[in-house]
């Protein structure tokens, strides 16, 4: 189920004082089946945009379609659009709120109109899926969770609808390192195994270069790059004066090429890196 | 309600707060000494709670609407606050024109048990007429004067009473701080709206009661973020060495200048007005 954006123009506070226009002609194509990762810097209009996808903001002007469903129309079904492409917010705390976890997840599925039985097979197949024990953590109070717990509680209850389209707003924002590798296994593996379309929004630049196929760089409200990760990141110097950092390793790599190493131009991560360098060594002994 | 209005109202929860926000200007009223707005604003609410003539209180919206036009608020803006009040202040109105009546009131109308008397219209009127001026007077205060101002002039203006054993100043602070969480809490109640509306809530549908209990999951997570942060702020509070009004010195400190002097002025002029206008013209409820 692809998405295709039109022209979209968005405003915050429109018809007041303080009207701002936060997307200028944002036109984009989502595809089916990709990761796509949605990077710039802050105030770019990242969740602006991707609040589109799902339709909790409908266009001022331009089009959504989201699968043939144009978003605009007066008798747009938006909440089953709504189950079918998940949004996943930065902070769980905005969602969690029932009194047990087990309860939480079954939110969705139960506003879906599903049976007993259907709720509770979607329930144990979420939690499944990021790694919280069915049974354990079923009747747990969602206050005694730790953060990344809460996290992926709050990815269960998203999942628990069945999306075929998932957008993760800045979810490793304020995580420790291995929280943040916990949420990111969830999410490779979700894509890996459910071919689900995830649209991933971070200011991570490692993250991405990770996991996504294509990238598509946002600055003050227009769409300033759009391709695939590798070609992104062979051009480090736009990223950079846009305001967005490139991963540590492209740094150093950066700086091995200007000494003379012959490195391919863009590596993603420290595993490339690591073989690359290896193999120009071994290059450069053989020609001494 | 379309369900498309009701989702551009779902949508952006705070663009029709107007409470608590402020707009910056240099217009003579924004340069007003905030305790002068603040001493001018609680003469007007007095002025408003006593004067029961229509023609007084024509004087008095001229009056706020010329006050509106200096400080350069559009006025489409400053009235936007008043959307969410409409409602209740229509009905306030029809519980007027029925249920209240005086002796000398006269017959409109009657439908079934309900009586609705002329009484009762000046009744509505007056009421609705004094909620809107309220609210209007306590937003031109705020849109003119920024937090700080703000708590400076109360604490000012209380101080006498702190000597007297009145906790003012901190009366003074959790005043603000309620005003400043108005705008917060609209803005966290947006997201968590997103939040649930993204897993499949339908806010817009349903009956009333169904409808309420559609707030459950908004008003809990609320709530809980609410206490959250008056945890975080008295943290930040006591990390910068807060500790109420002992010993509390400020960079700023507030004089009064020519424009105060003639505000004063005007207000005096308005206030002798409104007295004769009192005594000249008859009530419009006895």
């Amino acid at each position: 189920m692809p998405i295709e954006v039109k022209n979209l123009c968005y405003s915050y506070k429109k018809g007041t004082p303080f009207e701002k226009k936060v997307l200028h002609d944002i036109s984009l194509t989502v595809n089916d089946g990709e990761f796509l990762g949605l990077i710039g810097p802050t105030q770019a209009g990242k969740t602006t945009l991707a609040q589109h996808f799902n339709a909790l903001l409908l266009p001022q002007s331009g089009k959504v379609l989201i699968g043939n469903c144009d978003t605009c129309l007066k008798d747009a079904n938006l909440i089953a659009l709504r189950q079918k492409v998940g949004y996943i917010f930065q902070n769980p705390d905005y969602q969690l709120f029932a009194p047990t976890v087990g309860e939480d997840v079954a939110f969705g599925p139960k506003n879906q109109g599903l049976s007993g039985n259907e709720v509770e097979e979607r329930v144990i197949e979420a939690m499944t899926q990021v790694g919280l024990d069915f049974d354990t953590f079923k009747n747990r109070d969602i206050f005694a969770l730790s953060g990344g717990q809460k996290r992926r509680a709050a990815v269960a209850g998203v999942l628990a609808c069945r999306p075929q389209i998932l957008i993760l707003d800045d979810i490793t924002a304020g995580l420790d390192p291995r929280g943040r590798d916990e949420i990111l296994e969830v999410v490779k593996g979700l894509h890996q195994q459910s071919m689900i379309t995830i649209i991933f929004i971070s200011n991570s630049m490692e993250t991405v270069a990770r996991l996504a196929d294509r990238l598509v760089v946002m600055d003050q409200g227009r769409i300033v790059m759009d391709g695939s990760t590798r070609d992104i990141f062979t051009r480090s110097d736009h990223l950079q004066e846009i305001g967005l950092e490139i991963p540590d390793i492209m740094h150093i790599a950066k700086q091995l090429r200007e000494k003379g190493f012959n490195l391919p131009p863009a590596l993603l991560n420290i595993e490339e890196a690591a073989e690359s360098i290896t193999e120009c060594l071994a290059n450069r002994q053989v020609s001494d | 309600m379309s369900g498309e209005q009701a989702g551009e109202r779902l949508m952006e929860l705070t663009k029709n707060i107007t409470l608590g926000v402020y707009m910056p200007g240099e217009t003579a009223i924004h340069r007003l000494d905030p305790r002068t707005k603040l001493i001018s604003a609680c003469l007007l609410i007095v002025l408003l709670l006593i004067i029961k003539s229509y023609q007084a209180y024509a004087l008095f919206f001229i009056f706020i609407a010329a006050i509106i036009l200096v400080s350069q608020i559009p006025i489409g803006y400053a009235l936007r606050g008043l959307k969410p009040m409409l409602p209740v202040l229509v009905l306030m109105w029809f519980f007027q024109l029925f249920l209240y009546s005086s002796p000398d009131a006269n017959i409109l109308f009657s439908w079934w048990i309900f009586t609705a008397t002329d009484a009762g219209a000046h009744m509505g009127n007056l009421i609705s007429m004094r909620v809107l001026l309220l609210f209007v007077v306590t937003t031109t205060l705020t849109l003119t004067t920024t937090m700080v101002d703000l708590t400076d002039g109360m604490d000012s203006l209380l101080k006498p009473l702190g000597r007297i054993g009145l906790p003012s100043h901190e009366l003074v602070m959790t005043m603000i701080i309620a005003l400043r969480f108005v705008l917060i809490l609209a803005e966290e109640l947006d997201k968590i709206v997103k939040a649930q509306m993204a897993r499949g809530v339908a806010f817009d549908q349903g009956n009333f009661i169904q409808k309420t209990k559609k707030l459950f999951p908004v008003f809990l997570p609320l709530f809980i973020n609410a206490f959250k942060r008056a945890e975080e702020l008295i943290v930040a509070m006591e990390a910068r060495s807060y500790a109420g009004s002992r010993g509390r010195t400020k960079m700023k400190t507030l004089h009064m200048g020519r424009v105060d002097f003639y505000a004063a002025c005007v207000i005096l002029f308005f206030t002798a007005m409104t007295i004769l206008f009192i005594l000249q013209f008859p009530p419009m409820i006895r």
